[in-house]
Order: C-alpha cells, then sequence, then structure tokens
C-alpha cells in the first residue's frame, strides 16, 4: 500500500507544477536539440518567485539522450571553427586572445598587473571559462573588467554570494565576471554574455614577495597550470582533459588542453622593472628570451620577446645585486589600521663554516606519466650527481612511485662505492609511466624505522601534477618525524604550491630544476645547503617595536643562502635593532636587524596585502594540521576584511548599464599547451 | 480504513506542495540596477571624496563600481572592503592632478543586485580642494535599469 501511497502522491504533486505552468499560459514547443523551450507570457509575473522565470525569460528543459551525442561541429569550442594553416599545425580560436603581464619589482615585493583579453570569435553569444596559474603567494586584491572604455571594478564577496550574483547576472543577460581561487596557485576565471565580436578584457592586481635562492632574487610567472593526475575516486581535484571534452575527468575543475599538432591564437607579454634600491650586477632568464633594457644602477628592465609568447612554461628572471653580503631588511607600511611590516631574514655567514652530521638520504622519484620524456632524465641526472656527492658516513636509499612505490632495497644501505654503483644501475632502470599515487612515495620515504644515528632527509623529486595537493600536505605532517623533506620540482610549469608546501611542512627548503638549466648545478647548491646544519630553534627579540600577529607563527629554520620572510603588524617609530637568536651545531647564534621605522624609502604599500595573504597561508597550513573547522571562517574574515582572493571569497564584476539579448549562449573552456617537456599522450584524458 | 489513509496522504501531499510554493513566493526575485553619484561642489573645483551609500529598503548588493564622467574620477573608484564585510558601502576616489571638476558631476556609478524596490540614501563623509582643505558639497544619486 505503501508504494501505492507515494505513487499517488508523486502524481498529484506533478500534477499540480503541470496545472500552474498550464495556468499561466506557456506555450512549450520542442526545439531540433532534443529540448524544449518555453516562452513565459506576461501573465505569469504574479508566478512564485524562484519558481517560475519571469516575463519574457525562457525556460529550458533538456531531454537526456539515451546515447551521447555527436558533438555539433559548428558549435563553439568543439574545434569544429578550427582554420588549416599552411604548415601540419591547426590554429584553434578560443575566446582569449591575449595576456598581458607588467611587474613592477621594488626592493623584494613585485607589483603585477596581468590584462586577459577575451573576445568572441564565434557567431552566437558565448560564456568563456579559463583556468590559469599565478604564484602561490600572490595577493590578490584588485580586479577590474573593462568593456570598450568603461572600467567596472569587482567586488570581493564570500564566494558562495559572489557565485550566486554571477551566475544571476549571466542568467539575466548581464556582462559579468568572477574569479575564483581553486588552489592557492591555480584560479578560475568567467565572463558571461560576450556577445560576437565583442571584446572584455579582465585586469588582475596582485603583490607577492620575490624569493631569494642562493645569491639570486627570483622573479616567477607561471603560464600554464600542468596537468594534474587525481586519485581514483576523488572529485574534488583538477582534471586534465582534451579540448572540449568536458566532463571527462569528473573533477569540480578541469584544464582543457589542446591537442598535439593544435595551438590557439593566444599569446602573452610580459615586461618586468626591478628597482632593487642597489644596482643590479647580472640578469638572467633561462626560460624565455628577453630583452634587456633601462639602467642596472636605477631601475633594470627585461621585456618578453614577441618570438618567445607561446604561454606554455613558468617565466624564471632572476637577478644579483651587487655587494658580497645581503643583509637582513624591513619594509614596513602604515595605514589607519597601523603599521605592518616584512623582513627577510638572512641566516648569519658563519653557518657555512660548519659541518653536517652523517644522512639517511631518500631519494623519491616521481615515475609517472607526467614525467616522462625529459623531465624524468633531468630528475635522474640530479639523483646520480647526489649519489656521487654522498659521503662515507651516509646511507641512502632510492624510491620511485607512479601507481605504487617500490624500492632500491629493503633498508638504506651505506653509501660505499659499490652500493653507489648499484644504486645508479637501478636508477637507470627506471621509466616514467602510470599515475601518481603520491601518498604511496610518502609513505615509502617517511614510515620505516629511523635510524638514531642520521638524520633521515627526503630529496623528492616530482613536478607536483596531482589534483590532491591537500590530502599530501596533510601525510606529510602526519608523518614526518624527525626528517626533513627537500623537494625538487622537476619541470618547465610544476606545481609550485605543492612543491613549496611540502618543504614547509617537511622544514626543508624547495629548488627547481628546470628543463633549460642544469640538474647538476641546482644538486651542488642543495648539497651546500644540507651540508652546513641549520640554524634552529630561532626566536626573536623586536627591541622597540611593539610587534603582534607574525607569520609564520613559527619561524623555519635559516639554511645558508635561504633567507625567510616574515610579516607582522606592529606599532611605533624611529630606529629598532631587532635580534634574532638561534642554535647552529650546538651554539648560540643571533642576527641583528636594524630597522628605520620612518624611513619612506623603506615603505610598500602592498606590505599590509602580503601580511594578509601570508596569514591566510598559515591559517590553511593550520588546518591541515589540525583540521580545526573555524579555518574557513577565519581565513573569510581576513580576506573579506583586507579585500583579498582566498579559497573561499571571489572577485565578481557586472555591468548592470546593458543587458544583452537572447540567453546567456554557450560556454566555451579556453584550451591550453600542456607544459613544455610534458606528454599529452600521457596525462590527458580523451 | 485504506480510503482514510489514501485521504490523509493525499491531504499532507497538498500541504507540503502548497509549503514549498509559498516559500518559493517568499524570496523575492533579484535584478540588477545602477546608480549614479553626483557631486555638486558649486564653483570649487573637487579633488577628494568619500562617501556611503545606504539602501533604506530593499536588499542591495554591490557588484561593481565605475568611475564618473570628468577625466579626473574616470578610474573606478576604490571600495572599502572591510565596511563591506559589514553590508556598509564606502566609496571614495582622490586625484591631485590640476584638471579637476566643479559644479555638479557624476563621479561614480556603481552597479547593484536588488531585490525589492530599493530606496538610497548617500552621505558625504569628506569632500576636499587640491590643497586638502575640506569643501562644501552636496551629493545626489539616480537609478535605473540596463537596456
Amino acid at each position: 500500500m505503501t508504494r501505492k501511497v507515494l505513487a499517488v502522491c508523486g502524481v498529484v504533486a506533478v500534477a499540480i507544477a503541470v496545472a500552474t505552468i498550464c495556468a499561466c499560459g506557456n506555450m512549450l514547443r520542442a526545439s531540433k536539440y532534443g529540448m524544449c523551450r518555453m516562452e513565459i507570457a506576461p501573465d505569469s509575473r504574479q508566478a512564485p518567485a524562484g519558481s517560475m522565470p519571469s516575463a519574457g525569460e525562457e525556460l529550458w528543459i533538456i531531454e537526456k539522450p539515451d546515447q551521447p551525442a555527436q558533438a555539433d561541429p559548428n558549435a563553439p569550442g568543439s574545434g569544429s571553427l578550427m582554420a588549416k594553416l599552411p604548415d601540419a599545425e591547426k590554429e584553434v580560436p578560443v575566446p582569449l586572445k591575449h595576456t598581458d603581464v607588467k611587474a613592477s619589482i621594488s626592493g623584494y615585493v613585485a607589483t603585477v598587473d596581468v590584462t586577459q583579453q577575451f573576445h568572441n570569435p564565434y557567431e552566437t553569444k558565448i560564456e568563456a571559462v579559463y583556468v590559469f596559474p599565478l604564484p602561490t603567494n600572490a595577493a590578490i586584491n584588485e580586479f577590474i573588467m573593462t568593456i570598450g572604455d568603461r572600467r567596472i571594478r569587482g567586488i570581493i564577496r564570500e564566494r558562495q554570494e559572489a557565485e550566486r550574483i554571477y551566475q544571476e547576472a549571466r542568467r539575466q543577460g548581464y556582462v559579468a565576471s568572477l574569479l575564483t581561487q581553486e588552489r592557492p596557485n591555480v584560479f578560475t576565471q568567467r565572463v558571461a554574455n560576450i556577445e560576437p565580436g565583442k571584446q572584455i578584457d579582465v585586469n588582475i592586481k596582485y603583490f607577492h614577495t620575490l624569493t631569494y635562492v642562493d645569491g639570486w632574487y627570483e622573479f616567477v610567472f607561471p603560464m600554464v597550470v600542468g596537468p594534474r593526475f587525481n586519485p581514483p575516486g576523488s572529485t574534488g581535484g583538477i582534471g586534465a582533459v582534451a579540448r572540449g571534452s568536458s566532463g571527462a575527468s569528473g573533477q569540480t575543475t578541469e584544464v582543457h588542453y589542446l591537442k598535439p599538432g593544435e595551438r590557439s591564437g593566444h599569446d602573452i607579454s610580459l615586461a618586468v622593472s626591478v628597482n632593487a634600491g642597489v644596482p643590479i650586477e647580472e640578469v638572467e632568464c633561462a626560460t624565455h628570451a628577453i630583452t634587456k633594457g633601462g639602467d642596472p644602477r636605477e631601475v633594470m628592465t627585461a621585456t618578453l620577446s614577441r618570438l618567445d609568447s607561446i604561454p606554455n612554461k613558468d617565466f624564471v628572471l632572476r637577478y644579483k645585486v651587487a655587494g658580497k653580503t645581503i643583509k637582513s631588511s624591513m619594509l614596513t607600511c602604515r595605514d589607519k589600521r597601523g603599521g605592518f611590516f616584512t623582513m627577510m631574514l638572512f641566516p648569519p655567514e658563519r653557518l657555512a663554516a660548519l659541518k653536517r652530521a652523517p644522512m639517511e638520504m631518500i631519494f623519491l622519484l616521481d615515475c609517472s606519466g607526467s614525467m616522462n620524456g625529459v623531465p624524468i632524465e633531468k630528475a635522474k641526472t640530479a639523483i646520480e650527481h647526489a649519489l656521487k656527492k654522498l659521503e662515507p658516513g651516509d646511507t641512502f636509499q632510492i624510491i620511485r612511485f607512479s601507481n605504487d612505490a617500490s624500492q632500491l632495497g629493503r633498508a638504506p644501505i651505506a653509501a660505499t662505492p659499490a652500493n653507489v654503483w648499484r644504486g645508479l644501475a637501478y636508477l637507470a632502470s627506471l621509466r616514467g609511466e602510470g599515475g601518481t599515487m603520491m601518498i604511496e612515495g610518502i609513505k615509502a620515504a617517511l614510515d620505516f624505522a629511523h635510524d638514531p644515528k642520521r638524520l633521515r632527509v627526503v630529496s623528492f623529486m616530482t613536478d607536483g601534477f596531482i589534483g590532491n595537493d591537500d590530502e599530501i600536505l596533510g601525510e606529510v605532517h602526519r608523518r614526518l618525524g624527525d626528517s626533513r623533506i627537500f623537494s625538487f620540482g622537476v619541470g618547465s610549469s610544476v606545481n609550485r604550491h605543492l612543491l613549496e608546501g611540502l618543504a614547509r611542512m617537511g622544514r626543508g627548503a624547495v629548488a627547481y630544476v628546470g628543463l633549460d638549466v642544469s640538474g647538476g648545478r641546482e644538486v651542488d647548491l642543495f648539497y651546500d645547503r644540507i651540508s652546513h646544519p641549520a640554524m634552529t630553534d630561532i626566536s626573536i627579540d623586536w627591541g622597540g617595536m611593539a610587534v603582534v600577529d607574525v607569520y609564520p607563527k613559527e619561524v623555519p629554520d635559516l639554511f645558508v643562502g635561504r633567507p625567510v620572510i616574515l610579516t607582522g603588524r606592529f606599532n611605533g617609530s624611529g630606529l629598532a635593532t631587532v635580534r634574532v637568536k638561534g642554535r647552529a651545531a650546538g651554539e648560540a647564534r643571533t642576527v641583528e636587524v636594524s630597522a628605520n621605522l620612518d624611513d619612506p624609502s623603506a615603505s610598500h604599500g602592498g606590505i599590509p596585502a602580503v601580511w594578509a595573504r601570508m596569514k591566510i597561508a598559515e591559517l590553511c597550513d593550520q588546518g591541515l594540521r589540525t583540521g580545526d573547522a573555524d579555518v574557513p571562517a577565519q581565513v573569510k574574515q581576513v580576506a573579506l576584511e583586507h579585500g583579498l582572493m582566498s579559497a573561499y571569497t571571489a572577485f565578481v564584476a557586472v555591468d548592470s548599464l546593458t543587458r544583452t539579448s537572447g540567453d546567456h549562449g554557450v560556454t566555451v573552456n579556453v584550451p591550453v599547451p600542456v607544459p613544455e617537456g610534458v606528454r599529452y599522450e600521457t596525462t590527458v584524458k580523451e | 480504513m485504506k480510503a482514510n489513509a489514501f485521504a490523509v496522504l493525499m491531504a499532507i501531499s497538498l500541504l507540503l506542495t502548497c509549503a514549498v510554493l509559498g516559500e518559493q513566493q517568499q524570496a523575492a526575485p533579484v535584478r540588477f540596477e545602477w546608480v549614479n553619484v553626483f557631486i555638486d561642489s558649486k564653483e570649487k573645483p573637487l579633488a577628494a571624496y568619500q562617501f556611503e551609500l545606504t539602501a533604506k529598503s530593499g536588499d542591495v548588493k554591490i557588484a561593481g563600481v565605475e568611475g564618473g564622467e570628468h577625466p579626473a574620477f574616470k578610474e573606478p573608484p576604490y571600495y572599502d572592503p572591510a565596511a563591506l564585510s559589514n553590508d556598509r558601502i564606502i566609496i571614495a576616489a582622490f586625484n591631485i592632478g590640476k584638471d579637476l571638476p566643479a559644479g555638479r558631476t557624476r563621479v561614480a556609478r556603481l552597479h547593484v543586485q536588488v531585490s525589492g524596490v530599493p530606496e538610497y540614501a548617500i552621505k558625504l563623509v569628506v569632500t576636499a580642494s587640491a590643497d586638502g582643505k575640506e569643501i562644501p558639497a552636496t551629493a545626489s544619486v539616480s537609478q535605473g535599469e540596463g537596456r
């Protein structure tokens, strides 16, 4: 009887719904696409809000076909609008025409303006969706949408609210844009209701601190998101799919990749100006062709060559400043909220004279499909180089992982010449194929018993192309024990968020082995770093400064050649001497930093945003470590107060002046090339 | 007994359906409109302003800020994100150039998502001349929907 009653209830509910629709006097007609379009007549104005479209709107009832329909070759995004070029490459028209990047570096803080030029090369109205990378520590605090000569500043809002506003504006035919964060270094840009032939620009502005690596300041602009692997069963990752194959990965965010032999018209221009405050001695860019200009004693400029404008790898610009020793320094900013500072804290020089203790060196090598080809060869070269530098008291192990993990031997072995040869032979046999079950590698490297006589150092070689970043970082924190992780990003567009997180959680440091540089050089620098004890147990006496809210809360260990950046809020003025105390090789060490809190030349307007961004990063790390359920609310509060992008906030901009006609059109995902050196066949789902 | 049970379930079903429809009726539909903000500084050139916009009625969510008609205030002005998180819309801009508007000029256009019929109130927090001195001025708004 129950079944019968339920059936009757369902019939009654449907009957009421149908009766309501009919009473509104709507017309229903079938379309050739297997859908029904309903035009809402004016007398439907009194329909319940939210349940019924209002007058003049259309309701589409989409019938799901039994078999997947063949893609309409004339639909935007299906590739049918490709124009054949004289050579073998096919050009795919995409709604993202050009990206322009202008960066201005002052001291060690970069201010970056990114303009994405969207246009509609199709005959129907479109929504453009573009998944793109930015630096993992970018403090995005400005978003402007430009339509013709009108510029509309986007508003930071709680993410779900911003999404609702955007979807409503899109539905009602207004031009609108939405910027959301999928990972700290992966973002989605949506632009709705771009009419045929029209262009809409979106400008994003952010601040970030540069890294200082072994004597060089480094400015990085990532250009493409690498194809991520997601563990079976996951849905919240970042999927890698072939152009036009929406939904193929089953992940909430998808990056669409151009197939081999295809290219898009999307190109990039980039210009950097550097005012280091001191003369610049040397500039290099191993990743791209650049034109240098300006005056290295004042402001130096570097411009990306037009011949190198395909956005398929990270742009890395490095420069050295004059003087043998770079001193720790502080930048400040005061506004109505009070004082903010950042401090680049260098390790004491004398650390380089101290010797290290014996090590248990674990080489952890990512042998997944995305590492296939040049990346894995680079990584193997780096490990070969490292094996040969082991000292007699050391032990070592080589662990490979892809779908599973396996290793050289049951336990680490002594670094004798014979064993090193054995290790080299094992290394030579490794190939890149399969998935990236990184958790298996983490377990294999961290879960076995520690050697009490040696410090375990895990050298983790990977491109970081996974979608479950947070899960991996949480596991590293739980399993780390007394080990340290030194991560090596191998490739042209690696996942820097993961690699930096591995090093941070692993109390080590990160290095990058690009495809254009020698892996040996990076390994030499790595050995320099671990061949001397770090300065640990760091505490800070802030002198005359009244300091609060310093991030990171726990100051990381200082390695040779690797400063750390601290940020906080302060009160006070005049001169202050900050004393940084710690221990190295059992001895007490102190570093002094002088600061003039009133020095206008040491002021930078981006410091409050940098502070807020670091606070958000700290909160997110805290969430990974403790599972604290309050973290999202705390992140949201900081982000909203400072107008910053985060996982829980988003920028939305709506132009209410003009309403476009018709429905919101077709959604077109901007396809991107796979990063240089990465094979499409082994990484992208067709 | 079967007939009674059927009647009761029918009644429950109808009540549930009515409740759902009723709930949907309560959620007001949203639409988008623009709000032009004018400042009249009389004969004094306007170099800086700050205002707070509130809605006496209706639900208003700001979804974009555009600049004004005079080149000095053409760039989209800044909003206070901290105030926005407390449901306050505070907008400000300044220009230290020589070509500044005097008299009544549109300084900003706000794009908002609204439900109900909002009635706006504007409060000038400050208006200043190029030498940083406060100047008397009045503010007004006009609103409309996209064509």
